[in-house]
């Protein structure tokens, strides 16, 4: 499958229309519901994050992009965690559907290995600062 | 491949009445609702413009989080073609996060900071 047909998969449209499989149990829809609503509050604190950064932060010294340098990767990563959720919640909805096992998220791959990330770039423009 | 077949009710309070589940949905949607007036309110203070539209989504989540409060899949009172989770409802949920982050890009990039404010 080609990836713009994996895309057009993900469109509201593609999902209503796969009737595929029998409907579940609705307290396992509404999990699943519940769990794509979490990842989308995760999503929105890591904006509010990156803006408080950028915003009120004072200016590190010796570092002048630094606040951006920590601040907007995580406005991005906000954006890309909504994205993969709605993806995440199609699957897990077809899995569910057919009777499947449901697949494996990759979400808190995504999440550890970011915020991994940032506390190293944080370590290290911090230590910049400290040593101006 | 058919679906696996439903097992029977247990005895806690969560296998005997699916309601608890769909008030759990619910308040989840609030909360989300919530989350955006919240990242309204802070992104008010740098740009007013901008943080009023993330403040109007903030509404428009609570609503869609309507379907999840309807009535019973199968119940009398159900309104016809109304399925019990929509993908339109989360797809806007999704689309309207990665604008409100763009959004909040072009404010963290060309916005004026209030350094130190923090401090």
């Amino acid at each position: 499958m080609s990836w713009s047909q994996r895309l057009a998969a993900l469109l509201p449209g593609a999902v209503e229309r796969d009737a595929g499989g029998t409907e579940p149990d609705p307290r396992f829809t509404f999990a699943n519901e519940r769990t794509f609503l979490a990842w989308s509050r995760t999503a929105l604190a890591l904006v509010v994050a990156g803006l408080g950064i950028v915003q009120l932060l004072p200016p590190f010294p010796g570092v002048p992009a630094g606040r951006h340098l920590l601040g907007v990767p995580l406005i991005a990563l906000g954006a890309v965690l909504a994205i993969v959720a709605y993806t995440e919640w199609v699957r897990n909805q077809r899995a569910l559907r057919r009777g499947e096992p449901l697949p494996r998220s990759v979400m808190p791959l995504v999440l550890a290995a970011t915020i991994t990330g940032m506390a190293i770039i944080s370590g290290i423009v911090l230590l910049v600062s400290a040593l101006r | 491949m058919t679906s696996p077949p439903r097992e029977p009710a247990g005895d806690g309070p969560e296998e005997r009445d699916s309601g608890l589940a769909r008030e759990r949905t619910a308040l989840s949607w609030t909360r989300t609702a919530i989350s955006f007036a919240a990242l309204g309110g802070v992104v008010l203070k740098q740009n007013v413009i901008t943080g009023l539209i993330i403040l109007a989504i903030a509404p428009v989540v609570w609503q869609l989080g309507r379907v999840s409060r309807g009535p019973a899949p199968g119940a009398a009172d159900q309104l016809p073609g109304r399925s019990v989770v929509g993908a339109t409802r989360l797809f806007v949920i999704a689309v309207s996060i990665v604008a409100v982050a763009l959004l909040c890009l072009v404010v963290a990039i060309l916005g004026r900071s209030a350094p130190g404010a923090l401090r």
